[in-house]
């Protein structure tokens, strides 16, 4: 008898997915220092606004507290956009422009969903630049030192996403069990 | 290149490879995990933090590593965790994940890319408004929970049980367990 779910995932496992993780972590602070994503978006930023408009970077208090392209920062979410890359196309399932559970909600159309994600990623990333940090820069660099904005803002981005996603997609997503 | 640089690549590629390999790129686990229906993201995100204190504990007693804790300002933090919280269960991504996403070559995580790019742009045009206003008047400094327990073992100790405690909680309430 097959049942439903006795095909192995080709996702790993939380637990060892977690270990391989913190050893990448720990290795960032010996390294380098906290991890951080979203200051690479400014990093990026900056980069590009030096060379059309120099005074402005120049004048910045937010451009001036993070480096520029030719930065650790930087170079990490680089990196980051290689590491995706080369996991993805070392792995069985195809990547899709729409996650299932989204089409199944509001449809096929890309132009809806691009929407989406762009009003979200506008969101997130003016809300880590209040904040000083992401999920990453903030919730687990910061919970990992025990500083207490790290937990703060941990427990409200997931009280929140949890209830964002539920007045988004309701039920979808419950029936295919 | 300088050894920077090297060291912040080769620590994006390996970070970014294991998070799509846990599925955290997955915007449809990620919708699935908010929803309480897959648990490996968020224990897989609780553990690494556990984990990673412990090994910090370690570096510290080296002498290894830098460390920067980052205020707390209870309305720019709070204002900021409410907003990222909408952001994030709509689209499913947050920042690191947009990177290791877009590089996977999924569409939609590029336009979460670029309205990231969008959104850092504008705060950073607003800074020198917004945070004399909302985050230095409520800003009470880089507390942690040393602050609090007085010894940093106990705080790790009490992050342990609390992180396992909410490891235990998903493991009961979220639909399936782990991504096998």
């Amino acid at each position: 008898m097959n049942k439903k779910n006795s095909t192995p995932s080709p996702y790993w496992r939380w637990l060892p997915g977690a270990f391989a993780l913190a050893g990448i972590i720990v290795f960032i602070f010996a390294t380098f220092g906290p991890p951080a994503s979203s200051s690479g978006f400014v990093s990026t930023l900056k980069g590009a606004l030096e060379i059309a408009f120099p005074d402005y970077v120049a004048s910045k208090a937010h451009y001036i507290m993070i480096p520029d392209t030719g930065s650790w920062l930087f170079a990490f979410v680089l990196g980051m956009a290689i590491g995706g890359f080369v996991a993805a196309r070392t792995f069985i399932i195809p990547v899709r422009d729409v996650p299932e559970i989204w089409e199944k909600r509001f449809g096929k159309s890309r132009a809806k969903r691009f929407a989406a994600t762009f009003a979200g990623g506008f969101i997130i990333l003016f809300a880590s630049r209040l904040a000083g940090g992401c999920t990453l820069g903030l919730f687990i660099s910061g919970s990992t030192q025990l500083a207490i904005s790290g937990l703060y803002f941990g427990v409200l981005i997931f009280a929140i996403a949890m209830l964002t996603a539920r007045i988004i997609y309701g039920n979808t997503g419950k029936e295919e069990q | 290149m300088t050894s920077e640089i090297v060291l912040g690549l080769l620590s994006g590629i390996a970070f970014g490879f294991v998070i799509q390999r846990v599925g955290a790129t997955n915007a449809d686990k990620m919708a699935k995990a908010h929803l309480m229906i897959e648990a490996a993201i968020p224990k897989f995100m609780l553990m690494a933090v556990i984990l990673s204190a412990i090994g910090l504990f370690g570096l510290q007693i080296a002498g290894i590593g830098r460390t920067q804790v980052l205020p707390t300002s209870l309305v720019a933090t709070g204002l900021a965790g409410l907003l990222f919280g909408i952001g994030w269960g709509l689209c499913g991504y947050c920042p690191g994940t947009t990177w290791a996403a877009a590089g996977e070559g999924r569409m939609d995580a590029i336009f979460a890319l670029i309205g990231g790019l969008a959104g850092a742009a504008l705060f950073a045009h607003l800074h020198e408004v917004l945070i004399p206003l909302l985050y230095e008047p409520t800003n009470v400094g880089q507390i942690t929970l040393v602050d609090w327990t007085g010894s940093t073992p106990l705080s790790i100790l009490l992050l342990t049980v609390v992180f396992g405690g909410c490891i235990a909680v998903i493991n009961r309430l979220w639909d399936k367990k782990d991504n096998a």
